[in-house]
Parts: structure tokens; C-alpha cells; sequence
């Protein structure tokens, strides 16, 4: 900047703050908003379209007609957070380690900017959901992805151990996975815990879809495992359980060292979680168990209606997902578009926005190695890198809008 | 096997210079200690990340450096202090009694409606329309709904994304002290070199010296509070165009914070956005609590520019994504208040600041009449405290009534020692009671040092 007074004034790019100013919109909200724009059926926001369970608004009406209207910590929500999280994971924790938060996204913020430092990385399996790059980048970290493999998405150990330089401070892990509906096994979780032990990592998790598991799978908690307990902050919510994604009701659960951190950095981004959905908390925590068979039970039937659906209209569907409101397809070999151009013509022709997969895979700058497959077909012609080729479809809808998505999707030809 | 990364203070990393925010630059190189033993055992005993005697705290290692400056807040110190000595709090800023049952409702509705799903992520088009119409109508600025107002997580989360979203590090930003304490470590967190001008009573005015020095050719922006949290000072048109003119002449930004703008008494609140070459540059920051004592609510906003909003919606997005769904359709509701709505609220806080001022002058407090917000400074210096810490402490445990000592709100704490901060956003019961207690222990009395 030089400091003559008569200057021009800043053209509008260079306005931005350079941790930002690289940062792409969202493409989920991108699809949505062309699904609301063209009225299309969507599928491509990971929010219901169906009723938040009565008791829960009602909890919150209580909270707003008493006068739980002002800045609050209602401890009885950390209360909550922590029994719910030792009857389901086993784990003693301490209610004043909870941080309650603006949503998982601000619980998750918050905890990357408690620990990580200008350079240090930030290990993540990719594919991975969008804005964990995002939060890295905002604290001055370098995300390092390792990519799972598909089309079963599983973790190469050694390339993970090999992803770990002396400048890695954390790795991330969500499990139930988004886009792909993974559910980490005990095995997984108990190398990846291995490797945080031997080197030294903090582990941040999203568990947010915690309780959408289907079959046997079972959502296990790393921070459950040996020695995890003291280096992993857990983030969590309201939103996906419990249908209230528009509540903004989340939590970090910390470490003591790195609880108070973790809630500073909150205090300064936010203050504090709405308070009447604070309240609300506490109810929905003490849901019965009954709540929770029914919410994976509907679910269930949702992923087995959209996998029957896709299969219908020619997707081979290899991984089944086993948690999580996402079906993650790669494009059937007959079709020689790209996600993109697969998903536009869907909207344009069959009024269905689901979103293109390739925002969901991420390159490592500073390696060469990617696990590139390509796809032949019949012809000996190569087609496009399965990056561009997989495709997400949210089913957290009503019946009635699976039943109009699968109806007109049928009428699309492939 | 990797090296060891040592992890304590003492022998910490040598700082890299910046990697300009490109991701994946091969990693410069550490000149730490790189053995090729297992990495060191990261913890260290438990030490509190929250210091307040304003040393740098010794930080866990896990801990980013970011929060080296961070301090417990004296908002919680102080409301312990009071609960444990049964204490009226008049530190607290926010409201002992509710916000208007309309607007309640409205949330109600919205609940009971279903709107409990993502709202869109700067905003639902309701909101953004209803601010937009609003500021047209404070202002006469007309802006554009859909690009230039962002919804966020109450005022907080729209400052915190100002500032992420567009200042560098070591730019320099530019704060009036004494200031609210949520601005120095946001701006600690994006690393930004902060230069304050210090306002002092009895006006609390604007000193233009100061002012004139503090901007330089590396001035990013400057924060403006006004109406002012704590000194309840509203700044005048011509401290507003002085502040305009070096804004312009030195091609910085401005981050308004202007919660208490429907609060003031016989004062104007001007919005600096609305001065001559201003809104281009300009980030003017707002919320609903405070005018409708729903501070828990968390509906916040920033009004500005196609460019400047851009940065703030970039920040906002990984901050917290969205805002609260039911909220921001009461919002609406609410931000349709006819005018007679903010003359009563107008007319309800006059009179709890009549109770409150009078009473404090009264009882021998030199008072610095507010005119905007809902907080009074006083000078207690006629009772013999050394510090305002010191003087707040007396006050709780001797008197009963809770207030704010201000110095951390300064730069240089010394310059707020001999001030206190009241808050009068409390029921008339509680503020006379807080002001008999003080007529019974305080009045009359010049108490001698005790240490």
C-alpha cells in the first residue's frame, strides 16, 4: 500500500482478507438453491422436509413463553450432552468441558481454532464434507487429505501413516461419513486411534449423524477408544437426531486443557447458543430409546427406497451406506456425462437437484500421488476420473417427496 | 519415524512467516528440535488458559497462539462475585426483564410451523428485506436486500466475521477506548496490529490529535461503536465526519457496531455508513437484543457493500453456516415495530436511567450522564479507591450492588481505574433498591484504603 492520499480506490477483490478470499460457496447450497429456484425436488440439501418431533418444539416454546430469552449457559444442556454421551459411548465426561455452540459448524470452528496454528496440518479422509477445508485455512492450517478408496471407501493405513509429518497437529474424523454414508468400524477407528497415540495427534470428530445407523452398525465414538479420551474434542448437534438442522444447537466436547480454549474462541465468534434451544436441549437429550429405533428405523426405510430407486434407473450402488441421510452413487459406466452434467440435466429434465460429488474430493498440492482410476468402458475409451463421477443423494425427506423424486427421475432417460 | 515436535513455550517453533494463506507451499522447515525420537508427550499438567492478571498465560501445548492474550472475562468474575454475596448486578448488559410478548409469539408460530430447517445461509429473504427496509428508514440508505445485508449469530458472530473476512494480519485496526472486550480479541485472533485512541471524561470526546495520528497508510480499518458500550457516549456528526474524512483520505474501511442505536436520549444516532463517500466502505453491524431485550436470541447482521459483504459471508459461512431458523422470522415481526414502540422503549429506559443517574450523584458519584445506551460511568474516586477493581469489589461485598470495573476495556488499564460501569437495563424495583443500598453503605462515606 503506498501512502499517497490520492490513490484509487481498492478494486473490490483485493478488499478481502486473504484467508477468505480463496474460499469457493458452497456447492450443496448452490444445488439447493437452483432446486428452490426451478422448484425442482430436492435432494440435495442434507435437511428434512418433515416435521421436528412435537415434545422438542414444544420444549422450546416452554423455554421462549418463561422468559429464557436473554444470554444464557444452561448447564443442564452440558448436563445432558454428557450423560447422552456416556450411556451411548461409554465415556465418563465432565459437563464443564461442554461447550454449547451455534451448531456443529461453530462447535467445530471453534475447536479448530482453539488448537491449530498458522502451518500446522490438519489430516482428513477424503472424499470429506466441504467446509472443513475451510475452517483449516481460516485458522492458517494446511489440510493434508488421504483419500479413502472406492468404491468402498476404505482407509489405506500405511497412506495415512505416511500423510504424518512433523507438522501434523490433528486429524479429523466423521463418522457416520458424509457424502458417503460410511460408518467407521472398530478396526478403523482403533488403527486411527493407534496413530494418534504414536504421534502425538488431537483428533476432532463430527458425529453429527450420530444416531442414523442402519443394520448392525453401530456408531462408535473414537474419543471412546484407549487413549483418545484426553486428545479428542467431539463436536456434535441437535440438528440431524432430532430434525431441528434451523435450531443452531451444538457442541464441542473437550479435553480440560483444551475446553477452556475451545469456549473462548466460542464466546468471541458467538457469545452463546440461542437460549430457549439450550433449553430445548435438555428435553430432546432425554428422549427415550423408543425415539431413537423409530428415527433409524424411518430412515432406514428412506436409504432402502432411494437405493432400490437408483438401482431402478441403472446406478449400480456398490456401497450400501450404513449411516448418515446420504447415498453417495457413482454414475453408471453407460453414461458418459460428468457429475455436473449428470445433475444439471437431472434438474432441467427431471425437476430432481442432487448434488455433483467432485466438491467433495480434494487434491494434495504438495504430492503427486492421487489414487486415480479410470473407467473403460466397451469401447477402450477412457472416461472421466471417478472424482466427477459420483453423485450425492440427501433421502432426510418425506415419503411423499422420495415417491415424487423416484417418479420423475424414472422418467429421465440415462 | 518423525522427529520430535517440541510442543512447551519455551522451546517453541520458530514462528514461519506467513504462507500467504496459499495452501499446500511445501512446509518451510522448523528449526526446532527435529530428533528422531517419538514425538514428545504433548500434555502438560493442567495450567488455565484463563489468566487474569495479564500475563501471558502458560498455554497448553495443543492450544493455538491465538489465545496468548485471551483473559477470563471480568463479566464472569464479577457475576460470581455477586451471586456469592447476593449482589443486585448492575454489571451485566442485558435485560433482567423479557422481550415483548409479539415477538415471542412470532417465534412461537414459526416453531409450531416448521420453519426448524436451515435457514439460507446469509439469511432467510424475509429478514433480509425487513432490515433493508429498516435501515432505509434510519439511514435513507437504500440497499439491496439479496447482496448487501448477511444474517449471523447476533452481533458478535457479524463483528468476528468482519474482521476474519477482511483484515490481514498486521494490518492495523483502529479502536476508540475504552472499548467493549469481545473487539481486542477478535482482532487478536486475525492477528491485526491494533492502535487505540483513548475517549476521556467528562465527554468522552473524540481527541483529534490522537485520532489524526493513529491512521496511517497501513490503516485497514478503524471500529466505531456508537452509541458507545461502556461510556454511553453518542458521537456527534462532527466527530463522525472527522472520522469520514481520514477514512477517505486514507482509503480504510469502518466497522460500525450500532446495537444501541434505537437507545438514546435527547442525542441523534447518526450511522456513519450515511456520511458522504462512507457506505462504500463501511460494515455497519446490528442485532436485535438489545432493542428487544432478546439478547439470547442470537439475530445479528452486517449491512454493507456488494464487495465488503462478500468477505463477511465468506467468514460467516464456516463460522456458524446459518442462524437461528424461528429467530430470524420473529425477527421480522419484530423489526415492524411501529414508531410508537421505540418512543415507549425510549421513554421506559429514560426513566430507568433518571433513577439510576440521580441516585448515583446522590450518593457522591461524580456521574458521566449517558447519552445512548443503557450504561453509566461514574467516577468513584470520591470513595477512595485506589482502582476500579478494587472499588467493584468493596461495592459487591460491603454494599450488595454489582458493577463493572472498566479498565480492562483500555489499552492502558490506568486510564479507566477511577471509573465504574453501571448498567440500567434492569426493572425500576432492582435500580432503586441497588441505589438505597448504595444511600445506606456508600453515601457520605470516603472509605481509607485497607492494603
Amino acid at each position: 500500500m503506498d501512502a499517497t492520499c490520492n490513490r484509487l480506490p481498492r478494486a473490490s477483490a483485493s478488499f478481502l482478507a486473504r484467508r477468505v478470499s480463496s474460499f469457493r460457496a458452497s456447492s450443496i447450497a448452490l444445488w439447493s438453491r437452483l432446486a428452490q429456484n426451478g422448484y425442482a425436488i430436492n435432494l440435495a440439501h442434507g435437511f428434512p422436509d418433515f416435521p421436528a418431533p412435537e415434545h422438542i418444539k414444544q420444549a422450546a416454546i416452554s423455554a421462549i413463553l418463561e422468559d429464557y430469552n436473554q444470554y444464557r449457559h444452561v448447564q443442564a444442556a452440558c448436563d445432558e450432552v454428557a450423560k447422552h454421551f456416556s450411556e451411548t459411548q461409554g465415556v465418563q465426561i465432565d459437563p464443564t468441558n461442554i461447550t454449547l455452540c451455534c451448531g456443529q459448524s461453530e462447535a467445530f470452528a471453534a475447536s479448530i481454532m482453539a488448537v491449530v496454528d498458522v502451518g500446522d496440518e490438519v489430516l482428513l479422509l477424503d472424499p470429506c464434507y466441504e467446509t472443513y477445508e475451510a475452517c483449516i485455512a481460516l485458522a492458517g492450517g494446511c489440510p493434508v487429505y488421504v483419500r479413502m478408496k472406492p468404491p468402498y471407501w476404505t482407509i489405506d493405513m500405511n497412506m495415512l501413516e505416511a500423510s504424518i509429518s512433523s507438522r501434523s497437529k490433528a486429524i479429523v474424523v466423521n463418522s457416520p461419513h458424509n457424502p458417503t454414508g460410511k460408518v467407521f468400524s472398530m478396526q478403523e477407528l482403533t488403527d486411527i486411534a493407534e496413530l494418534c497415540v504414536k504421534y502425538d495427534l488431537l483428533a476432532i470428530t463430527d458425529e453429527v449423524y450420530e444416531h442414523i445407523t442402519y443394520g448392525n452398525a453401530k456408531h462408535i465414538s473414537l474419543a471412546s477408544l484407549p487413549g483418545m479420551v484426553d486428545r479428542t474434542v467431539i463436536t456434535s448437534s441437535l440438528s440431524k437426531t432430532f430434525s431441528v438442522t434451523g435450531w443452531r444447537l451444538g457442541w464441542a466436547i473437550a479435553p480440560p486443557e483444551i475446553a477452556p480454549a475451545v469456549s473462548n474462541i466460542h464466546v468471541k465468534i458467538s457469545d452463546s447458543a440461542p437460549a430457549p434451544f439450550q433449553e430445548a436441549a435438555v428435553i430432546a437429550l432425554r428422549s427415550s430409546n423408543d425415539y431413537f429405533v423409530s428415527l433409524r428405523k424411518e430412515y432406514e426405510e428412506r436409504r432402502d427406497f432411494v437405493l432400490h430407486m437408483l438401482r431402478a434407473v441403472g446406478f449400480e450402488a456398490y456401497f450400501k451406506p450404513e449411516g448418515s441421510m446420504f447415498v453417495f452413487v457413482e454414475l453408471p459406466v453407460s453414461s458418459t456425462k460428468d457429475d455436473v452434467e449428470y445433475a444439471t440435466e437431472l434438474i432441467e429434465k427431471a425437476g430432481v437437484a442432487i448434488v455433483p460429488g467432485h466438491g467433495f474430493f480434494h487434491n494434495n498440492k504438495r504430492e503427486s500421488e492421487n489414487f486415480n482410476r479410470f473407467c473403460i468402458d466397451g469401447m477402450g475409451k477412457d472416461t472421466h476420473e471417478y472424482t466427477r463421477r459420483y453423485v450425492r443423494i440427501a433421502f432426510c425427506k418425506s415419503k411423499s417427496t422420495l415417491f415424487s423424486a423416484a417418479r420423475a427421475w424414472q422418467s429421465y432417460p440415462l | 519415524m518423525y522427529g520430535a515436535r517440541s510442543m512447551s513455550l519455551c522451546t517453541k517453533l520458530v514462528r514461519v512467516n506467513e504462507l500467504g494463506w496459499k495452501q499446500q507451499a511445501s512446509p518451510t522447515v522448523h528449526t526446532s528440535s527435529l530428533s528422531s525420537a517419538a514425538f514428545t508427550h504433548r500434555r502438560c499438567s493442567v495450567s488455565s488458559v484463563m489468566s487474569t492478571n495479564g500475563s501471558v498465560p502458560s498455554l497448553p501445548p495443543q492450544i493455538s497462539r491465538r489465545l496468548e492474550r485471551f483473559k477470563t472475562t471480568i463479566f464472569t468474575e464479577m457475576s460470581i462475585l455477586a451471586v456469592k454475596h447476593q449482589a443486585i448486578n448492575l454489571g451485566q448488559g442485558f435485560p433482567n426483564f423479557d422481550g415483548p410478548d409479539f415477538i415471542k409469539e412470532a417465534a412461537i408460530e414459526a416453531i409450531k410451523q416448521g420453519n426448524n430447517q436451515y435457514a439460507r445461509g446469509f439469511g432467510i429473504p424475509q429478514l433480509n428485506a425487513a432490515i433493508a427496509e429498516r435501515f432505509y428508514k434510519d439511514t435513507g440508505l437504500l440497499v439491496d436486500p439479496e447482496r448487501e445485508v448477511t444474517v449471523t449469530s447476533g452481533c458478535t458472530e457479524a463483528i468476528a466475521a468482519s474482521m476474519i473476512g477482511l483484515v490481514n494480519p498486521g494490518d492495523e485496526v483502529i479502536l476508540f477506548a475504552p472499548f467493549y472486550d469481545s473487539y481486542l480479541a477478535t482482532l487478536s485472533m486475525v492477528d491485526a496490529t491494533i492502535k487505540t485512541v483513548t475517549l476521556r471524561p467528562p465527554d468522552f470526546a473524540v481527541p483529534e490529535k490522537e485520532l489524526r495520528e493513529a491512521f496511517s497508510s497501513k490503516t485497514r480499518a478503524i471500529m466505531v461503536n456508537t452509541p458507545h458500550n461502556p461510556t454511553g457516549k453518542v458521537f456527534s456528526l462532527q466527530e463522525l465526519q472527522l472520522i469520514a474524512s481520514l477514512c477517505k483520505q486514507h482509503d480504510s474501511l469502518a466497522f460500525t457496531d450500532e446495537v444501541y442505536h434505537r437507545l438514546t436520549f435527547g442525542a441523534e444516532h447518526i450511522s456513519l455508513a450515511s456520511l458522504d463517500g462512507m457506505y462504500e466502505r463501511t460494515v455497519t453491524l446490528n442485532s436485535l437484543g438489545k432493542t428487544f431485550s432478546l439478547t439470547g436470541w442470537k439475530i445479528g447482521w452486517a449491512v454493507a457493500p456488494p464487495n465488503l459483504t462478500w468477505g463477511v459471508r465468506q467468514a460467516h459461512a464456516f463460522l456458524t453456516f446459518a442462524t437461528a431458523t424461528p429467530f430470524q422470522w420473529a425477527a421480522v415481526s419484530a423489526l415492524k415495530a411501529p414508531d410508537s414502540f421505540y418512543k415507549d422503549l425510549i421513554a421506559d429506559y429514560s426513566s430507568k436511567k433518571d433513577i439510576l443517574v440521580e441516585g448515583l450523584k446522590e450518593v457522591g458519584f461524580k456521574v458521566f450522564e449517558p447519552k445512548g445506551t443503557y450504561f453509566v460511568m461514574a467516577d468513584h474516586t470520591p470513595f477512595g479507591f485506589a482502582s476500579d477493581v478494587e472499588f467493584c469489589k468493596f461495592l459487591i461485598e460491603e454494599v450488595g450492588v454489582a458493577a463493572i470495573p472498566p479498565s480492562v476495556f483500555y489499552t492502558d488499564p490506568d486510564d479507566g481505574k477511577h471509573l465504574v460501569r453501571f448498567a440500567f437495563c434492569k426493572d425500576e424495583d432492582t435500580l432503586r433498591q441497588a441505589v438505597d443500598r448504595m444511600k445506606v453503605k456508600l453515601k457520605g462515606k470516603v472509605v481509607a484504603r485497607t492494603h
